[in-house]
C-alpha cells in the first residue's frame, strides 16, 4: 500500500479535513462540497489496491480491460496565508459486507492521511460524519463534537449548534465513533496532533435509509466553515436537501400509525424540553423503522 | 515441473462449482499438496462454522499434479486483504513458473438445467484468447459490473495476473439456480472437458458422465411424480419466468429429492 502525492506545495499554516462514506454520506458531502467552493485541486492519492476490493471490472471482446477501485485523493488550496488538505474516500477499507473501518486495514489508512497531515505540517485535522439522534427530520441537526485533547472541547462548544458527545441525552460520558472517524480521532492523539470530530445528527428512524442527508451535512459545514474561516454558499445543500425532504415526507408518511405516534410524541417532548420518550421507546422505533429498509440493498459478490 | 499451468478453484463457487472441479482434479492426478497460505491476515478467524457437525476452517491450498505439469490451488476466498492474498498465489505461480492460470467459476442461470448452456471465457490478453479457437467456448462477449454489484475474486485475480504478465483464463459455466444448493455434475462435465483438451491432462471423464445421466433421470423421474415440478421446468425450458414461489418451491423440491436420492 503507498501513498502518492502528486505535487508538494507550500502551503504555509495547514488545516486538513478528512472524510468517507457512512451513514447519510454526511461527511463526504460536507467535504465534497467544501472542496467545490475553494477549488481544490488534486495533491495526491491513497492506492487502493491493498484496501479495497475492486467496484467494478469492465471486459471488452472477452478480454479482461481493467478493475476499477475506490478512489481516495487528497486535494489541496491556499486560501491567502493559510492551506487548506481535503481528503475524500470513496469507501472505507472494511471486511465482505460491511461499511465502516475496522482493524489493521483502517488503522493502515488512518495513519496514511495522518502521515500526509504530518508531512505538511498541518496543525489540526478535522474528521466529518454523522450520529443517530432521537431528533426529527423536521428540526435542525445539531453538531455532535469529540475532540482529541481536553483543551480543544472549549473551543469547540464555543461553536453554535454545536454539543460534546458527553452532552448529549443519555450518553453522558460515554460514547463510541465508529469506522474511519473514530480510528483517525483515537491516532491523531496518538501521534500528538490536534483533531476533531463533527457528527451530524440524522433522526435515528432515517439512520438506515438508503439516501443521502444534507441536512446533517449542512450542519457539519456551517461548524466547519466558521472553524475554518471560510464562507460558504449553501445553496446547493439546501437545493438538496429539498428534493431529499420530499423523500423522507413521502417515507414519514408510510410509516405505521404507532411508529408515527411515538415519534411526533417524542418531537412535541424535544421542543417543550421535556423528559422525550425512555430508551426502550427509541429502540422501539429503530427496529421498527429498520424492517422498512431491510429489502432492496445492493447485493455483494466479493466471497464468490 | 516445467512450466507448469495453474488451475483455481474457490470453495465458495456458486454450487461449489469450482472446489468439486479441483477436488475431482487433485484425486484423478493424485494431486499432493505442497504449500498453502496462512490464513491469519486474510479471515476474521472468530471461530468455526460447523456444516453437518463439521467444523469447516479457512484454506488455501496448492497441489503439485507432477505428471500432468499442472499445479492445482483449492480455497476459501479471503474475508480482507484480497490484493495479499491473490499476490501470494501469484507468488507461488511464480515461484512454481507457472505460465498460465486458469480459474473456474459458476454463474447462476435464470433456466432450466436441460438447456444448451455455454461455456464463458474472459481472459487478460489476447495471445491466450487466441489459442481458444475450436474449445467451443464463448470469448468474445462484453460486460460491465452492474451498479450495487461487486466483480468476482476470479475477475480480481485475473487482473492481478495482468499486472504481473502472466496470461490468465477465466472460465464460466452457467448453473440453473435450483442445482447451486446440490451440485451440477453437467457444468462440471463442461469445464472438466474443456481442461482436458486445453491442458491435455488424458483424464478418463465417464465417472462425471455417467453422474450427469443419473442426475437428468433423476430430475425425470421427479417431473413424472410431481406436476407442479414439470411444469416449472417446463416453463423454464421453453423461456417463460416463474413466480418467486414457484421458484422457490422448485428449488426446495429439487434439493430435497437429489439428496434423498443420494443417501
Amino acid at each position: 500500500m503507498s501513498l502518492r502525492l502528486y505535487k508538494e506545495p507550500d502551503l504555509g499554516e495547514v488545516e486538513m479535513v478528512a472524510s468517507w462514506p457512512g451513514m447519510g454520506n454526511v461527511g463526504v458531502i460536507a467535504v465534497d462540497t467544501l472542496r467545490g467552493q475553494v477549488h481544490a485541486e488534486e495533491l495526491g492519492e491513497i492506492e487502493p489496491y491493498d484496501l479495497f476490493f475492486p467496484r467494478k471490472a469492465v471486459i471488452k471482446a472477452g478480454i479482461l480491460e481493467e478493475l476499477e477501485f475506490p478512489v481516495n485523493k487528497f486535494y489541496y488550496r491556499k486560501l491567502g496565508d493559510k492551506g487548506l488538505i481535503l481528503f475524500l474516500a470513496e469507501e472505507q477499507p472494511a471486511a465482505a459486507g460491511r461499511m465502516y473501518a475496522e482493524g489493521a486495514k483502517g488503522y493502515q489508512m488512518a495513519n496514511m492521511v495522518l502521515d500526509v497531515a504530518a508531512r505538511f505540517g498541518c496543525r489540526r485535522v478535522y474528521t466529518s460524519g454523522a450520529a443517530i439522534a432521537s431528533s426529527h427530520h423536521l428540526q435542525r441537526p445539531r453538531v455532535w463534537a469529540a475532540t482529541s485533547a481536553l483543551g480543544l472541547n472549549k473551543e469547540v462548544r464555543r461553536y453554535e449548534n454545536t454539543v460534546l458527545m458527553s452532552e448529549i441525552e443519555g450518553l453522558e460520558e460515554q460514547g463510541n465513533i465508529t469506522g474511519l472517524n473514530g480510528l483517525l480521532l483515537g491516532l491523531a492523539k496518538k501521534r500528538g496532533l490536534e483533531s476533531i470530530c463533527l457528527m451530524g445528527e440524522i433522526p435515528d428512524y432515517l439512520s438506515r435509509a438508503p439516501f443521502p442527508y444534507p441536512r446533517a451535512a449542512k450542519s457539519v459545514l456551517e461548524v466547519l466553515s466558521r472553524l475554518l474561516g471560510i464562507e460558504v454558499d449553501y445553496d446547493p445543500l439546501d437545493r438538496m436537501a429539498e428534493r431529499i425532504d420530499e423523500v423522507v415526507e413521502t417515507l414519514y408518511d408510510s410509516l405505521p400509525p404507532e411508529v408515527l405516534e411515538r415519534i411526533e410524541q417524542r418531537r412535541t417532548s424535544l421542543e417543550g424540553k421535556g423528559s422525550g420518550i425512555t430508551d426502550d421507546d427509541a429502540s422501539w422505533i429503530r427496529e421498527h423503522v429498520d424492517d422498512l429498509f431491510k429489502k432492496g440493498h445492493g447485493s455483494d459478490e466479493r466471497s464468490s | 515441473m516445467c512450466e507448469p499451468r495453474l488451475v483455481v478453484g474457490w470453495n465458495t463457487d456458486a454450487g461449489r462449482l469450482g472446489a468439486r472441479v479441483t477436488e475431482y482434479l487433485i484425486e484423478r492426478l493424485g494431486g499432493e499438496d505442497f504449500c498453502e497460505i496462512e490464513p491469519t491476515e486474510f479471515y476474521p478467524l472468530v471461530g468455526v462454522s460447523v456444516e453437518d457437525d463439521v467444523a469447516q476452517f479457512p484454506e488455501g491450498r496448492f497441489y503439485c499434479c507432477a505428471e500432468k505439469n499442472l499445479v492445482v490451488f483449492k480455497g476459501d476466498a479471503p474475508s480482507f486483504g484480497w490484493y495479499g492474498y491473490l499476490d501470494a498465489m501469484l507468488d507461488v505461480g511464480e515461484a512454481c513458473h507457472v505460465r498460465e492460470l486458469y480459474t473456474i467459476g459458476g454463474m447462476v442461470f435464470p433456466g432450466a438445467h436441460t438447456v444448451p448452456r455455454e461455456l464463458l471465457a474472459v481472459s487478460n490478453c489476447a495471445q491466450l484468447k487466441e489459442t481458444l479457437g475450436g474449445y467451443h467456448l464463448s470469448r468474445g462477449g462484453d460486460y460491465v459490473t452492474p451498479s450495487g454489484r461487486r466483480p468476482t475474486i476470479n475477475s480480481y485475480l485475473l487482473w492481478v495476473a495482468k499486472r504481473r504478465n502472466l496470461p490468465g483464463l477465466n472460465v464460466w459455466v452457467p448453473i440453473p439456480f435450483y442445482l447451486l444448493g446440490v451440485e451440477d455434475p453437467r457444468a462440471e462435465r463442461r469445464v472438466l472437458h474443456f481442461l482436458n483438451e486445453k491442458l491435455d491432462l488424458g483424464v478418463d471423464l465417464r465417472d462425471v458422465e455417467e453422474d450427469t445421466r443419473r442426475q437428468y433421470q433423476a430430475i425425470a423421474e421427479m417431473r413424472t411424480r410431481f406436476p407442479d415440478i414439470d411444469d416449472s421446468i417446463r416453463r423454464l425450458e421453453t423461456n417463460l419466468t416463474l413466480t418467486e414461489e414457484q421458484s422457490q418451491r422448485l428449488v426446495e423440491e429439487i434439493e430435497r429429492y437429489l439428496k434423498q436420492e443420494r443417501r
